[in-house]
């Protein structure tokens, strides 16, 4: 039973089916945003059997991921990695899951949406970040149904996926070599990341310097605005006070 | 030497119990999911199945489990309160964290040799309620509102036969827990009857361009700048315009960190710490517990750990909340 209250029943967000905004999160540079540049000529269909497969995979492994989801009403997500040119479309249906990949989402009507780094997102399906945290610092931005978005986020949360290897588990026989070179390709990635942070570091030093500088200037200037209106307001009292003396 | 705390922390998902037993978890506290517990969460908390493993993966490795079934039973329908204790007791839960005097008095007569702790949601902070809570359900710890002084919590614990469990980290409700009625007035729905404060269902963030809105039902809780930490949406949070200024009217998006006030909560009486964030995933459940896993055998030894976790923090800030009470 739900409890009534004088905003509560009115005030329950219904469940519209959205659809996208341009993408305002600025992206990280990052190995994956110029890999994202590089694939822009590929139809995004490209990747349909990789999705399904790995879905598939999910599905079988992760069977608990669409059992902590069934308390939401057949959702669709709208999974944007905003360093890559197109986006995913999730629909985690227990019997019939479907998850594409689109140039853009336009026309692409969702339940809820979440945008992210593709490393960002990662990491949280992981698990290896928790999804608060990444909404506090503004690296992760939701769109639509909360309800929705919090139980993917505990459902994936609970699941310890290992995006890695569930995909080196497509291979069959092959798998524990595909594991062992996928594990090698993150340690390239996670190298490459780091190598382009300092590299972005090291080209906006300067303009990092001086804006610094100048936030510090601004904040002294501010300082003394602040007791130059502390000081006028003391001086206004007294000034009252001497022209009220002055009267007979 | 001091007297060694025992670390209780907190499990979402099955995941999550593994990560804070690994990280070095004392006890774990997780609920069933449903409204019996106080994070009623979508896509959160534990079947009965995922108990049972939960159970012999914690006892095998010496880590108690404490089921919370704290929040008051709907008027008429005790059912599901009810037959959350009963399965506690049959699955060997290590205790259940109780905040309904019905629900301590059923767990008490039917399932004696249930170890019963009273939850912060029973709100008992006086010595007096907490005997009454001790005589009548032979409640063996209380977790104490966080509305207590260092000092007052010393007071207290020498004055009552129960032990007592502190909050040290994690979000805080500057509210008296189980009293609380601003969920229920925004949304209908509040963590005492419901199971969860400001339900995700009743929450919107809105994107405005340079500014992002987070809204509760009909009301504006927060604008955050572009780059500014944000926080929960709950209307305790919530930052409002008062005589034209806009601020936090009652408090800031900020986490409790008591880890370097340790030392003084062993002083102080206190038997257990309690980490908040059953909510939270289990990145934030191994970096905190293993963080104040540390802090703990630190402060066993006499030393003070400060520990760094500002970036798992609401609103990236910490505060050492009511413990040192600076406004008084």
């Amino acid at each position: 039973m739900r409890h009534s209250s004088e905003y509560g029943e009115t005030a329950r967000m219904n469940r519209p089916r959205n659809t996208s905004r341009k993408r305002t999160m600025t992206p990280p540079f990052s190995p994956v945003l110029l890999a994202g540049m590089a694939m822009r000529p590929l139809p995004p269909r490209m990747l349909q059997p990789i999705l399904t497969a790995a879905l598939r995979t999910v599905l079988r492994r992760h069977p608990e991921v669409f059992e902590r989801l069934a308390i939401l009403d057949d959702p669709v997500f709208l999974i944007d990695p905003i360093d890559l040119p197109f986006m995913f479309i999730l629909r985690p249906h227990p019997s019939a899951p479907d998850l594409r990949a689109v140039r853009d989402a336009q026309d692409e009507p969702f339940t809820a949406a979440i945008r992210g780094s593709m490393l960002a997102l990662t990491d949280l399906l992981e698990g290896r970040i928790d999804g608060d945290s990444l909404f506090f610092s503004r690296d992760l931005e939701i769109e639509g149904d909360t309800e929705a978005v919090v139980a993917l986020r505990n459902a994936v949360d609970g699941a310890e996926i290992d995006v890695f290897t569930d995909i080196a588990a497509l291979f069959g026989p092959a798998a524990g070599p595909a594991r062992r070179l996928a594990t090698h390709a993150r340690g390239l990635l996670d190298a490459a990341t780091r190598d382009m942070e300092s590299l972005r570091a090291a080209i906006t030093a300067p303009a990092t310097r001086r804006a610094e500088a100048q936030a510090a200037r601004l904040d002294k200037l501010e300082e003394k605005v602040q007791e130059l209106g502390r000081a006028a307001r003391r001086a206004a009292p007294a000034a009252s006070r001497t022209k009220r003396s002055a009267k007979p | 030497m001091t007297r060694k705390l025992e670390l209780v922390c907190p499990a979402g998902t099955p995941a999550s119990l593994r990560a804070a037993v690994d990280a070095g978890a004392d006890a774990v506290y997780l609920g069933f999911r449903d409204e019996t517990n106080a994070r009623n969460f979508p896509g959160l908390n534990f079947s009965r199945a995922e108990l049972a493993d939960g159970l012999a993966y914690a006892h095998d490795r010496n880590t108690q489990v404490f089921l919370a079934i704290n929040t008051f039973p709907e008027a008429g329908n005790p059912d599901p309160w009810r037959k959350a204790v009963d399965d506690a007791a049959a699955m060997g839960v290590d205790a259940v964290i109780l905040a309904d005097i019905g629900m301590c008095d059923y767990a008490a007569t039917k399932h004696p040799d249930l170890r019963r702790h009273l939850s912060v949601q029973a709100s008992a902070s006086n010595p007096e309620a907490i005997r009454f809570y001790a005589d009548a359900f032979d409640v063996k710890r209380v977790v104490l509102p966080r509305v207590l002084t260092i000092k007052e919590i010393a007071e207290l614990n020498a004055q009552i036969p129960v032990e007592t469990e502190v909050f040290v980290f994690g979000g805080l409700c500057v509210m008296a827990e189980g009293r609380c009625a601003l969920s229920s007035y925004a949304t209908g729905e509040s963590p005492n009857i419901s199971g969860v404060c400001s339900p995700a269902s009743h929450v919107r963030y809105e994107d405005e361009g340079d500014r992002m809105v987070s809204r509760l039902g009909n009301f504006t809780i927060n604008t955050f700048g572009a780059d500014e930490p944000a926080g929960y949406p709950t209307l305790c949070k919530g930052r409002f315009v008062a005589a034209g200024k806009a601020s936090y009217l009652f408090e800031e998006p900020t986490s409790l960190n008591a880890a370097e006030m340790l030392p003084e909560l062993a002083e102080a009486g206190v038997t257990a710490l309690k980490i908040e964030g059953r909510q939270r995933g289990r990145a934030y459940i191994a970096e905190v517990v293993s963080a104040f896993r540390r802090a703990v055998d630190a402060a066993a030894v006499g030393e003070r750990a400060s520990i760094e976790l500002s970036t798992v923090t609401e609103g990236q800030k910490k505060t050492s909340g009511v413990y040192e009470k600076t406004w008084r």
